[in-house]
């Protein structure tokens, strides 16, 4: 395509560039400092989709870009608009998922001024970012959007911010798109050295306990095949972390299941008996090691693309900065074939990784047995996004997870009402369904507006709300029960008044009927689940 | 000034692209991580492009060494390096 030398404006060359970078979805909400570009939006090739709520829309975003492994793109005017969003950056931040989000601004002169609907976005979104920028001038658009994708996928992947004045969306300019990106000072491309990869082989061959801990960026990384070609060859069993859910079939006999304080026994004994982890794109955070700083003699070397991610939480004996994928690759070919047949036989007598349970009271369904009926209703098949609390941790132990991008959950942030929006996204983005979103009573009154969407765009979605009647994990975690006075709207009539399909079930005999409609109904679809309050994770 | 047993001053270089709102976003990671920027000096190299950062903190060195790979890690961080005062 050969870039137009033509003039115009600002919010013109913003769309242009979009589409140069290859964006086919807009996640957004207007306002009167962004408006230009929504003229521009209207006839360009570009999909938008208005969310009610810009946290939706950056959760929509951010669900579309974990099923898809593209970049999501939201556009939110100034102000509110750009404050609203800021969960939704965190979350994606914390997560490692690419965005790009674009937001109106007062004009350049007025910025500082208190003028109305100002904000200092990049004051306020430098936190929760992995980087923003503020154009001053129309000129700079293609460029920045460029930098932009290319910093949000680069590295490890993040939420980057583009702040664009009202008058620059305004101001002419003949600025093209760059055929390359050239930044100067950032440069996350890396690979290890001959003598690392020899040491790591050296020692994934001489260990007699050795474990591979996986986490999330085996997914960025797009690494889940690789992983499983090196386990295989040395029998080396696998945990992984909550975002390294899907990146290892928990139905292969070396799966360990989750790490962390509501993981598995096999995990927990796992690494806490290893002689040798190999940690790839992990971060070793505190929900798993609690608190340990340094590791008790077992040899640890840490694989990620971020080189601020060695030694952050624990101290490891090697750091590797590099790709995963390419990291296995090499290794993969030195890694002696081997069978530790007395170490898999300790972790094997603590499986299984699904946790048995005992029915708390007679006729009242178990919100573990949920989990299982979405398995039976999918046979496994399916996208599964959560919300966060309990029925996050009962879907991520019990589900029978066996794909990357299937298994969708705000886990750094651990941010309700994320559940929603994410599915949503995740069916924009074309994920191959079903697609299943488990939240909370709690969680789906944050973000219940996004329902709307899901009507209006058809999605088929099943939402599943298990309504136990209470902030779950809260209950759980508080030594004397108090969250003031809660209660539920009645989840059957909000979705009908969004315009969904909708039933209820209580009854345990009658669960796996109704999820099964539910998820297969090829439409959305909302299911409240009326489970045991006192049920614990 | 008070320091415990493994805390130092240590000074850190940085040279940045002379660009608005890298000093906040510098200044913002370490003092984000609850640590207290003791002397900052900010002034221009003779490529006009670039401004050379001072800062001193006081902090172990694992900290420091944290510090310096999270701003390695920016976008508009050049060069880092850091020496024990
Ligand atoms: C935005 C936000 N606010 C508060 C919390 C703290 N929190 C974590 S889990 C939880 C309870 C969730 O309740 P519910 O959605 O009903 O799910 P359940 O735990 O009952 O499955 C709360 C309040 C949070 N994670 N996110």
């Amino acid at each position: 395509m050969k870039p137009s030398k033509a003039v115009r404006n600002g919010a013109r060359a913003l769309v242009e560039s979009l589409e140069r970078a290859g964006v086919d979805t807009v996640f957004g909400y207007p306002g009167g400092n962004v408006l230009d570009v929504f003229d521009c939006l209207r006839d360009s090739r570009l999909r938008f989709i208005l969310n009610r709520h810009e946290q939706g829309a950056v959760h929509c975003a951010d669900g579309y870009s974990r099923a898809t492994g593209r970049p999501g793109v939201v556009l939110v005017t100034s102000g509110p608009g750009l404050t609203n969003t800021i969960t939704g950056l965190g979350c994606a931040n914390m997560d490692g998922v690419p965005l790009v989000v674009i937001c109106g601004q007062v004009e350049l002169n007025r910025i500082g001024t208190d003028a109305f609907q100002e904000a200092d976005t990049t004051g306020l979104t430098r936190a929760v970012s992995k980087h923003n920028f503020l154009i001053k001038n129309a000129d700079e658009i293609p460029e920045t959007v460029a930098q932009a994708f290319y910093i949000a996928t680069h590295g490890k992947p993040g939420p980057v911010v583009i702040d664009l004045p009202c008058d620059v969306q305004r101001a002419a300019t003949s600025a093209t798109y760059p055929e390359r990106i050239s930044l100067r000072a950032y440069h996350p491309e890396c690979a290890a050295s001959a003598r690392d990869v020899a040491t790591l082989a050296k020692w994934l061959n001489a260990a007699k306990r050795p474990v591979i801990y996986a986490g999330g960026g085996v997914i960025a990384a797009d690494a889940a095949r690789d992983l499983t070609a090196m386990a295989e060859k040395a029998n080396i069993p696998v945990v992984t972390t909550l975002m390294g859910i899907g990146s290892f079939d928990t139905a292969h006999p070396l799966a360990m299941g989750m790490a962390g304080i509501y993981g598995t026994a096999a995990a927990k004994t796992a690494l806490e008996k290893a002689d040798f982890i190999l940690a790839l794109g992990v971060r070793f955070n505190d929900r798993v090691t609690e608190g340990a700083k340094t590791s008790r003699g077992v040899k640890i070397v840490q694989v990620d693309c971020d080189p601020s991610a060695i030694d952050k939480n624990v101290v490891v004996t090697m750091g590797i900065v590099a790709d995963i994928k390419d990291l296995l690759t090499v290794v993969a070919s030195r890694v002696k074939t081997a069978s530790h047949p007395d170490w898999l036989s300790v972790l094997e007598a603590l499986k299984p990784i699904k946790p048995k349970y005992v029915p708390l009271h007679r006729g009242v369904i178990m919100p573990q047995s949920v989990i299982d009926a979405v398995a039976e209703a999918t046979r496994g098949r399916c996208v599964l996004v959560t919300d966060v609390g309990q029925h996050q941790m009962f879907a991520a132990r019990r589900f029978p997870h066996s794909r990357p991008r299937r298994f969708i959950t705000s886990g750094g942030m651990g941010a309700m009402g994320f559940g929603i929006p994410a599915a949503i996204g995740a069916a924009i983005g074309g994920a191959e369904g079903p697609i299943v979103a488990i939240v909370g009573d709690g969680g789906a009154q944050m973000t219940a507006e996004e329902l709307l969407l899901a009507a209006r765009e058809r999605l088929p979605i099943a939402f599943i709300v298990m309504n136990n009647g209470t902030l779950g994990m809260i209950r759980q975690m508080q030594k004397r029960y108090f969250i003031g006075d809660y209660s539920n709207p009645d989840f059957v009539l909000l979705a009908k008044a969004y315009g969904l399909a909708s039933a209820r079930v209580s009854d345990p005999e009658k669960l796996g009927a109704a999820v099964a409609k539910a998820v297969r109904a090829k439409k959305p679809y909302l299911l409240e689940v009326v489970v045991d309050g006192e049920a614990t994770v | 000034m008070k320091t415990t047993k493994s805390e130092s001053i240590y000074r850190l270089n940085c040279f940045v692209e002379n660009k608005p709102g890298v000093l906040a976003r510098i200044v913002g990671l370490i003092s984000g991580r609850g640590y207290n920027i003791q002397t900052l000096n900010v002034g221009p190299t003779e490529d006009g492009t670039v401004s050379r950062m001072r800062i001193d903190v006081l902090a172990t060195d694992r900290v420091v060494n944290q510090i310096i790979l999270q701003l390695r890690n920016q976008v508009n961080v050049i060069e880092v390096t850091s020496r024990r005062q």
